[in-house]
């Protein structure tokens, strides 16, 4: 089947709920990093959008709009302690197993195996959807991960939409 | 989403992006994304299917290896078992009736 066009759907639904136009951003070039090592030397980072919180803190809200919280995940803590409030997608999948949207588990056992050097000591979740306000993802949220990770030691971060 | 990678990168972080909205991804333009072409909210696979969750992260961290192009969108050739349609929070029989007729 053909890719679904989301930017149609969403906005079709979004609209129907009272939001306004939403215009992603539109950009014809990419910024550059080289990998400089090889991955059995990186440590990595998992970075997801799909309102998954652990359950000792309060949820996102599912309808979120303009929610700039991102939430340290420990890498060691079972998946089953985390809830996911997030009206944007169908998450009964990854209700029961979390590896589905966000793999926690499986990036372990590629560092327990050497294939990357590590896991890092953070993951992160947050970047909900509909952020209208997206100077503020440049200025101010975006660069407060950036600090966090690379406090982290972070060489190639993982980033998963939802 | 797509945004905070491109930040990421800029500040000397290496991001690889892993996708299943292919059109918003071509857009926002991060610097490496692998696209499944799966629901969104399966982007590693199934539930307990160890197997392809690792492979789909496996050829993501690939990726972030081999790409050598600001830009470049990779579509990974898994299928999805069965056809599937966006996820508007109301997925009786008429609703997705509905959207495929669209």
């Amino acid at each position: 089947m053909e890719p679904i066009r989301y930017v149609d759907a969403l906005n079709d639904k979004y609209g129907a709920m009272g939001f306004p136009p939403y215009r992603w951003s539109e950009n014809d070039s990419a910024p550059w990093t080289a990998l400089m090592k090889p991955l059995s030397d990186c440590t990595v980072a998992l970075l997801v959008s799909g309102g998954i919180s652990h359950c000792s803190v309060a949820p996102f809200d599912p309808d979120a709009r303009n929610d700039h919280r991102v939430d340290a995940i420990d890498p060691e803590e079972a998946t089953d302690q985390y809830q996911i409030h997030d009206s944007y997608y169908n998450h009964a999948d990854a209700d029961a197993d979390l590896n589905c949207i966000f793999p926690v588990d499986r990036l372990r056992e590629l560092a327990d195996a050497g294939e990357i050097g590590a896991v890092a000591g953070r993951h992160w979740s947050g970047f909900m959807g509909r952020t209208y306000n997206r100077s503020k993802v440049r200025d101010e949220s975006g660069p407060a991960l950036v600090a966090s990770l690379k406090a982290d030691g972070v060489d190639l971060l993982v980033a998963i939409p939802a | 989403m797509g945004l905070v990678a491109r930040v990421v990168e800029e500040s000397g972080i290496p991001t690889i992006t892993v996708s299943t909205g292919r059109d918003i991804t071509a857009l926002v333009n991060p610097p490496r994304t692998l696209f499944l072409n799966f629901p969104m909210g399966n982007t590693f696979g199934r539930v307990g299917d160890a197997t392809m969750q690792t492979k789909i992260l496996h050829n993501a961290l690939d990726l972030a290896v081999t790409a050598e192009e600001p830009g470049v969108l990779v579509d990974s050739p898994l299928k999805w078992d069965e056809d599937f349609v966006y996820f508007t929070g109301d997925a009786t029989p008429e609703a997705i009736a509905k959207q495929k007729k669209k």
